[in-house]
């Protein structure tokens, strides 16, 4: 049950978008992100399409693991679409008019325009930082992007430190939950009937022996550690350098061209015929 | 009698994805009541899944489990109620410890199970002086024991559940020879006690040689070999050819044969071959 759970949906390959440096990928997912907020016109929402399904093309990962990995989005979609469709109130007269219940044109339009917003935010963004970086080159990234910060003793290593080791541990800590489920419901322990608090305090076999094994784990590898002479971040190497290139600069160009793209559609947008506005 | 009995079971993990893995093929095993079967193998053979499959928290891929003549698999099948009766202790079970007080770790299955108070308090006693426990360790928090004393805590509190088969998967792991001797052995004397089923997974032949009537060796998912010690221990090559061990002593009577002193190798305690040593020591004497 719980082994379903993706988490770092890292998807390992040796794509055009898995060569380039994790700092161009945060930078451009982040450009990215602004860029789909900017799209306002059909035509925009056209492109914005288009350069999603460029992108996930050029990561390698197939279609099924992205629309699977926005399995979870179902909710959230279904409540942005419903609540677009029934409560946006247009200029136009309404499609439907029945009691309380009135559609307009816009309303449905808005709702599509809304759910694409989204699935494109969330597929593009993923398919440029977490499918295709693995977390630790992803800490790594973020570490580098912020260690200018350094100069006004912001813990940047440390924090990025902890990110990773926190990333690494989720498996880990998913596994040890489903192992102690297993051993509580061996025990005659029912974490599925009942009411709400029944249920609630029915978790508290699983969630103590848990903490405990968490903060134990925690110690133990502070000790590993430091065991290793670690002792913060100054002076620190890496195994793997990564350095800027001719890939990342495509990159770059290339999403300052669909912002560009996105922002002149809406401009010219009266240029295009009136459907597509 | 039969308790538990497996009909050719397979077990598939991530079943039609790219990380299938295949953990048990056709096993076809019984557990029988008043016995204690040893389940043997290496690391990642199959028996910790196997044992899962023993108490339903797991489900074969395909093939039957049945408990007292009833497959659990069928519709309505009463799990709740077969994991009162198949009690199953985890690998390193004394992670699994909550409560504030030994005495309510120990009663918490006794307590699922809806018992009245004093038989839960009954239960308890009974399942502590098994496992070696003191009655003044009762009012300690679990957290403050000793991992050996945790361990203790955690299986008495399955066998507080008085179940008809008690599986335990590596009771003694990673004790030291005393923790070791104790664990096996207060479960030995449970047994013989109560003459339920009782499993016993282990990777050491040693200890198997000594606490089981029936043996079943695993290896790479499916049943290698069964039977009772005399008969697995006895084909020591069969079981070397797969890289599993035989106890000790058997490596030594065999070694005592090639050495052309004409002892029997099918032994697999000390107490047997000292006897099977002397019987010939003797006989050279008198001759």
């Amino acid at each position: 049950m719980l082994k379903d759970i993706t988490l770092g949906q890292f998807f390992p390959g040796k794509s055009f978008l898995h060569k380039i440096d994790p700092r161009t990928k945060i930078i451009s997912a982040l450009l990215y992100i602004v860029a789909v907020f900017l799209c306002d016109s059909i035509m925009s929402f056209i492109i914005l399409l288009v350069a999603t399904l460029i992108l996930i093309a050029m990561s390698g990962v197939p279609i099924k693991i992205i629309v699977k990995g926005l399995k979870p989005l179902i909710f959230i979609l279904a409540f942005t679409t419903i609540y677009n469709v029934f409560f946006y109130k247009g200029d136009t007269p309404p499609l439907v008019h029945w009691k309380f219940i009135t559609i307009y044109a816009e309303g449905l339009v808005f709702a599509v325009i809304m759910a694409l917003r989204i699935i494109c935010l969330l597929a593009g963004s993923s398919v440029l930082m977490t499918y295709t970086t693995s977390p630790i080159m992803l800490t790594d990234g973020i570490e580098r992007l912020l260690s200018p910060l350094n100069k006004i003793k912001a813990p940047v290593h440390e924090f990025a430190m902890m990110m990773s080791i926190a990333l690494r541990f989720i498996p880990t800590l998913v596994e040890e939950t489903d192992k102690i489920m297993s051993a509580q419901k061996a025990r005659g322990a029912d974490f599925n009937s009942g009411g709400l608090i029944k249920r609630a305090r029915a978790l508290i076999p699983v969630l103590v022996p848990l903490f405990i094994s968490a903060f134990r784990r925690a110690s133990d590898l502070a000790v590993a550690m430091e065991c290793r002479c670690y002792r913060g971040g100054s002076g620190r190497t890496r195994m793997t350098k990564t350095r800027f290139g001719a890939r990342d600069a495509f990159l770059f160009i290339a999403i300052l061209l669909l912002g560009t793209a996105i922002v002149l559609s809406n401009i010219y947008s009266y240029y295009f015929p009136i459907w597509l506005t | 009698m039969t308790k538990l009995k497996l009909v050719d079971v397979n077990y598939t993990y991530s079943e039609g994805t790219p990380f299938r893995k295949d953990a048990l093929r056709n096993i076809n095993i019984e557990i029988e009541d008043n016995c204690i079967t040893g389940l043997i193998g290496h690391t990642g053979c199959g028996k910790s899944t196997l044992v899962q499959l023993l108490n339903g928290l797991l489900f074969p891929t395909s093939g039957e489990v049945m408990f007292d003549g009833n497959n659990i698999k069928e519709k309505g099948y009463d799990l709740k109620t077969l994991r009162h009766k198949v009690g199953l202790v985890f690998q390193y079970p004394e992670y699994q410890l909550f409560e504030d007080t030994v005495y309510d770790d120990i009663a918490f299955g006794p307590k699922n199970m809806g018992l009245p108070k004093d038989e839960i308090d009954r239960r308890i006693k009974e399942a502590a002086l098994f496992v070696g426990l003191e009655e003044r360790y009762f009012e300690v928090s679990p957290f403050d024991l000793s991992g050996g004393q945790k361990r203790r805590v955690a299986i008495a509190g399955i066998m507080a559940m008085d179940p008809d088969v008690l599986i335990l998967d590596e009771p003694a792991a990673g004790l030291d020879p005393i923790g070791r001797e104790e664990i096996l052995g207060g479960i030995y004397s449970y047994q013989r006690k109560r003459k339920n089923a009782v499993v016993i997974v282990s990777h050491s032949m040693e200890d198997m040689a000594r606490y089981s009537d029936k043996l079943i060796v695993m290896n790479d998912g499916e049943v290698f070999m069964q039977g009772n010690c005399r008969e697995v221990f006895s084909e020591t090559d069969k079981l070397l050819s797969v890289g599993l061990d035989v106890p000790q002593i058997t490596k030594f009577m065999r070694a005592l044969k090639s050495k052309g002193i004409d002892v029997r190798t099918d032994i697999f305690t000390v107490d047997e071959a000292k006897a099977e040593i002397l019987s010939k020591m003797g006989g050279c004497g008198n001759a």
